[in-house]
């Protein structure tokens, strides 16, 4: 990127006329036209409705829409030209778009809106995905309004979800940020969020777009800013999330995106996290967590072929990451059947440990290692399952507590994983 | 001698809006009269103006300062007699300097004799120049205006035993317009006015004439049909006589006022006037363009009325209830500054004295289409008394210098029929005709600047208004044009500088002329026209093609 | 007779002593370059050492899985090696340069053929480190992708994969030594091949979503009720 210029003269231009505002929302896009107007809308109505009186602006980063997208999006703009539609508004709302490429790219969409909120001085900015198809008009009150009037710096959501959705962020990214950085922060991997035009500044000059987890995966790199500097955090429950669109169950990138950049990140803040011993709660706004008992058709025969192939066929990879104690507990559990599978706390969260100490010392090439962790994070699914089956909302909670619980015992022995060889 | 009516002379005219009793005291009683008015005209002249508004000046209890007349035909004693309102208005005449008086046609005081006599017994001759009835159950769709005052729009009356109605306050008795007789009186009276000369009447709360059950008793057809009545009399008797109606009301229910040219030739805008002020605030045009962009077109051979500020408080009736909080909550955040739907103060203390934000307010008000009113005292940056009840804050004594009651009058300060001015910011002391006629760079010296720019510039006063809309959502730009005539308006209406891409495309090959300094700006090209703005600066350019 | 003797013997003894005289500094010189090449042979070993111990060649190598061969060759490690290496090559070299100061006829021949040959050695040896390098590495990230995408056969894919990367490597070597020049042809054939087959498998599991959703598209108004049948049983389930 060296010497290239991060936001292009139009859309720089587009800014100048939009001029200084108090409330930003971001809204990345890549071919979303078909789902994207209702977003849309509850935007701009969110806007009205909780902040009529301040100066907002809805940026669109595209990644190459070929499907009109971003000309939905400059649809939202009301100006004075604009005399349609019956809503009453104070002022002018923007609503611009800039393709900053010509393939989608999370890094680049959200450093195009940091540097938004930069040259804006916004005091609040608001991402929203635009697959958040369950989204409120009120979700931008829930998230804006802690850092427009509270001065937090960082708002992660909360979601209330299907019993089995979102295995990975109860399972891993949630119980291994915990452990780390020492705060309860159940969404580190957030598609919604509010952070403070500070937060925004001084993430957007640091040096964690370098790297490719910057590009890939920096929503977990902003969380891991937010916990680990000055900034005051706090989350807000928001309602149903949405359903996963078709493609989100690519389980790799989704690991990449998440898991790869949250070990990236434990290199440079090892004196920090080193020292953090158990975990503090975040503020949090209305509900802490939500479980909708939905059932969930999966094929656990599949899971458990898949995690057995896994065990067996990448033995040889494995060999190098992980610790010989756990590589033969891992073959224990690949012959159990299928009606007595389980995959132990202490087991999963060694596991872990380890691949996040040898992806530190890149005992194999890094992506290698997060391909290697897909089959195993297959089995915790599979056990999550098994144990959970019939569970109530407050036992599948206590059993998130009681992962944590270990994750956060264990931390000794991932300082020393760390620090030795296997 | 009366100035020749010429058709059409209030599209170029400037309006100085003045009550008697605040402007000068020539005797020394404590209250402004006729006599001082006359001597001061040189003042108003000077200043540039072309046209006094007085308000009302005839005898009264004064319960509503003036608007509850108790005799049409005459002048209150405090403010002189007739012959010194005459002498007044030859002397206006000769300075070129026209004069529209009040008709308060809807309401009398109840102290008017016609009240009286009507309300003595049931069958009076006169019972019905008023409305009245047994119940207060009629009319029920009806708003009530003085909301902090009125608990109804009926009223008992215990001489006669029955209700009387009235729209604004209880001592105001409406008028029976359903009455010929009525309305053949109103003419005489305003007959009786023409005949001395006044070139116009502005007629205070015209689409509250006609009530009619069902209805909300405003702007009915009724109401239009005895406007029609008096133009088309006026226009028989005394062609070049201007009508202006006081009808606070939507564009599109404003409109109808204007006819097909046959009912008033000016009515004021009213809802444009609290959009400039939150333009401004929001440094954003959408208020103001949207508003202009509602307004229909009117006849061409009527106008529009505009003011930043007059004698009433600045009224939030015609904006949406979000708007009207954002108002009171930039405007108005202490409380007494509320009056009824509006802030009770004056224009430079709403702009924080702020010198910037007075001058683009008047410039926009120069600029824009129609005709603008100056409200006495804001052309030296007055300040207001919001401990006063009513809107008496906005209507102390004129502040001519920093002497003896300000210059106003030679009566003991107690004896003053308001306390003027004392405070260090605003006060006579600081702020003055005398001292700021002194120096070149005072507001007073601007306003004179202003108005000699817009009385030389007819495009302003019959000229079409094309909105540019620029990117730059500070920036409310139109073009003036009139026949081969084109003024270009760009105001920046926010408190830093903008840069600011105009598509000028249709005046290509113009060169710009900046109508202040007379400097010459580069030629119009196919390119976005590039200006930088800084805070609150506005630009007045003229199109030369050369 | 005796002084014919005499005078012959003098005259070979003056002719070896001559000889002698004649080679001995050459020896002498031969000496001190093989003396002085071991010194800087070592000299190099130790330099290599320390810039592979730098440069983390060893865990480059394990990277490659060199490290695990060579353990189970029971051969030193690899740091090891390819700084023993450069100090025999070095060595070798500078005894050469000895021998050829002898000025032995014939052997100059060979030692100049030494020379040459060197580079080319150097070159191959760099070409078999990084072809091991490559095999490792992608017959891994296809093992990884063929697991995750529950392929049957990962094992034996990346295997393959190793093979003909390794071969192509191998093929590549002997060419540039110049040693069974005839045989490339096929080992080239074959690495072609492979790269073909590789690249096929590489696009049929990259595309095979797309397939599926062709051929279900195309099929699916026949066996709508079959497919419904298999979503109830698979629900996808979101990891986020």
């Amino acid at each position: 990127m060296a010497g290239e210029m991060l936001l292009t003269d139009d859309f720089l231009r587009q800014l100048i006329n939009v001029g200084e505002v108090d409330i930003l929302v971001g809204l990345p896009t890549h071919n979303n036209a078909k789902t994207i107007e209702p977003i849309i809308r509850a935007i701009q109505a969110g806007i009205l409705k909780c902040f009529p009186r301040e100066r907002a602006v809805i940026i669109n980063p595209d990644g190459g829409s070929q499907d009109g997208t971003p000309e939905l999006v400059i649809k939202a703009s009301i100006d004075d030209v604009w005399s349609a539609s019956k809503v009453y508004t104070l002022r002018t709302l923007h609503s611009i778009s800039t393709q900053y490429g010509r393939t989608p790219e999370p890094g680049s969409a959200l450093r195009t809106i940091l540097a938004a909120v930069d040259l804006l001085r916004a005091k609040a900015c608001v991402v929203i995905s635009p697959h958040s198809t369950t989204i409120e008009p009120d979700w931008l009150q829930l998230l804006a309004k802690p850092v427009y009037h509270d001065t937090f710096d960082l708002v992660a959501p909360i979601y209330r979800r299907p019993k089995f959705e979102g295995v990975l962020m109860r399972s891993l990214l949630y119980p291994m940020t915990r452990t780390i950085y020492g705060y309860r922060l159940r969404e580190p991997y957030a598609s919604e969020f509010a952070l403070s035009g500070r937060l925004a500044t001084d993430f957007l000059n640091s040096e964690s777009w370098d790297d490719e987890w910057g590009r890939i995966g920096p929503e977990i790199r902003l969380t891991v800013a937010a916990l680990t500097g000055k900034y005051r955090v706090c989350q807000a429950f928001l309602g149903a999330k949405a359903p996963p669109g078709r493609g989100a169950g690519d389980l790799v990138a989704a690991m990449r995106r998440t898991v790869g950049a949250l070990f990236s990140s434990l290199d440079g803040h090892y004196p920090l996290w080193s020292t953090i011993t158990g975990s503090e709660p975040v503020h949090t706004l209305g509900a802490q967590t939500e479980v909708a008992l939905e059932p969930a058709r999966v094929n656990r025969k599949q899971l458990r072929d898949m995690f057995v192939t896994g065990v067996g066929q990448l033995e040889p990879v494995f060999r190098s990451i992980l610790s010989a104690s756990t590589l033969s507990e891992l073959q224990r559990l690949a012959a159990l059947d299928l009606s007595e599978f389980t995959y132990p706390a202490d087991v999963w969260a060694k596991t872990v440990f380890e691949f996040a100490a040898s992806y530190h010392k890149s005992v194999i090439n890094r992506d290698h290692i997060i391909q290697a962790l897909v089959p195993l994070y297959r089995g915790k699914t599979l056990s999550l399952l098994q144990e959970n089956r019939d569970g109530s909302p407050e036992e599948m909670e206590k059993s998130v507590e009681s992962l944590c619980g270990e994750f956060e015992r264990l931390k000794p022995y991932l300082l020393e994983v760390w620090a030795n060889g296997k | 001698m009366p100035l020749k009516r010429e058709p059409g002379w209030y599209k170029e005219a400037i309006i100085y809006q003045v009550h008697v009793r605040t402007f000068v005291d020539s005797n020394g009683d404590g209250i402004g009269d006729f006599q001082g008015l006359s001597q001061r005209l040189d003042y108003v002249q000077e200043l540039g103006v072309n046209a006094i508004w007085l308000m009302p000046f005839f005898p009264s209890p004064l319960r509503d300062d003036g608007y509850d007349i108790s005799d049409y035909r005459s002048v209150h004693p405090n403010y002189g007699s007739l012959e010194d309102f005459k002498t007044f208005l030859a002397n206006a005449h000769e300075r070129g300097i026209r004069v529209i008086i009040e008709m308060v046609a809807n309401h009398t005081s109840d102290q008017h004799p016609w009240f009286q006599e009507s309300r003595s017994s049931q069958d009076n001759p006169k019972r019905d120049w008023y409305v009245w009835s047994d119940t207060d159950t009629k009319y029920r769709g009806t708003r009530i205006i003085f909301l902090d005052t009125e608990m109804s729009n009926w009223a008992w009356d215990p001489i006669s035993k029955s209700y009387y109605w009235h729209r604004f306050f209880s001592h105001q008795p409406d008028l029976n317009y359903d009455n010929p007789a009525v309305r053949e009186e109103l003419w005489n009276v305003m007959k009786f006015w023409l005949e001395l000369g006044v070139d116009g009447f502005r007629l205070d709360a015209v689409p509250y004439l006609i009530e009619r059950e069902g209805t909300n008793c405003e702007n009915l057809p009724e109401t239009h049909d005895v406007i029609k009545q008096l133009r088309r009399r006026v226009d028989e008797q005394f062609p070049g006589t201007m009508l202006l109606a006081e009808a606070n009301q939507w564009p599109a229910d404003l409109r109808s006022y204007f006819g097909e040219g046959d009912e008033f030739h000016m009515a004021f805008h009213f809802p444009l006037m609290p959009r400039m002020f939150m333009g401004l605030r929001l440094e954003d045009r959408k208020p103001i363009t949207e508003i202009l962009q509602q307004t229909p077109g009117i006849p061409p051979s009527c106008q529009w009325c505009l003011f930043l500020r007059n004698h009433d408080e600045l009224t939030l009736e015609m904006v949406t209830d979000m708007e009207r909080d954002y108002m009171y909550d930039i405007y108005a955040s202490d409380k007494t500054m509320r009056l009824n739907l509006g802030i009770r103060r004056r224009l430079a203390p709403l702009l924080d004295n702020d010198r910037r934000r007075i001058e683009l307010m008047n410039g926009m008000l120069m600029s824009l289409p129609g005709t603008p009113i100056i409200y006495y005292g804001d052309e030296i940056g007055m300040g207001d008394n919001v401990h006063l009840g009513d809107r008496n804050g906005v209507r102390t004594p004129m502040q001519w210098s920093g002497g003896w009651n300000g210059g106003f009058s030679a009566a003991d300060p107690e004896a003053l029929y308001s306390p003027p001015i004392l405070n260090p910011v605003y006060g006579y002391q600081a702020v003055n005709v005398l001292s700021q006629k002194r120096t070149e760079h005072s507001l007073l010296s601007w306003m004179k600047h202003i108005l000699r720019i817009r009385r030389s510039t007819p495009v302003f006063g019959s000229g079409s208004i094309e909105f540019l809309h620029p990117a730059n959502h500070r920036v409310l730009a139109y073009v003036r044009q009139l026949g081969k005539e084109a003024i270009l308006v760009v105001n920046n209406l926010s408190s830093a500088a903008q840069s600011v891409e105009l598509d000028l495309r249709a005046y290509k090959g113009n060169i710009l002329i900046e109508m202040f300094g007379r400097n010459i700006f580069p030629r119009i090209s196919d390119l976005p026209y590039l200006l930088t703005m800084g805070p609150y600066q506005f630009f007045w350019f003229r199109l030369r093609r050369i | 007779m005796r002084e014919m003797i005499i005078t012959e013997l003098t005259q070979a003894f003056q002719q070896m002593v001559r000889t002698i005289a004649h080679y001995l500094p050459r020896l002498v010189v031969m000496l001190v370059i093989a003396f002085v090449g071991w010194v800087i042979a070592y000299l190099l070993k130790l330099l290599a050492r320390s810039i592979l111990r730098l440069s983390r060649f060893s865990r480059l190598s394990e990277n490659a899985g060199a490290t695990r061969l060579l353990n189970q060759a029971a051969l030193p490690s690899s740091t090891e090696l390819v700084s023993r290496f450069v100090f025999w090559i070095a060595w070798i070299g500078f005894i050469l340069l000895g021998v050829s100061v002898l000025g032995i006829a014939g052997l100059q021949e060979y030692i100049s053929r030494f020379f040459l040959f060197l580079p080319r050695l150097c070159v191959a040896l760099v070409i078999l480190f990084f072809g091991f390098l490559a095999a490792s590495f992608f017959s891994r990230a296809a093992l990884l992708g063929a697991v995750n995408a529950n392929f049957r056969s990962s094992r034996l894919l990346s295997v393959s994969i190793r093979v003909i990367i390794s071969i192509f490597a191998l093929s590549m070597v002997l060419e540039v030594l110049g040693v069974a020049e005839e045989t490339m042809l096929i080992a080239f054939g074959t690495a072609f091949g492979a790269i073909m087959l590789g690249l096929a498998i590489a696009f049929g599991l990259g595309g095979k979503d797309l397939a599926r959703e062709f051929l279900e598209k195309r099929v699916s108004t026949g066996r709508k009720e079959e497919k419904e049948e298999k979503e109830e049983k698979e629900d996808e389930l979101s990891p986020l």
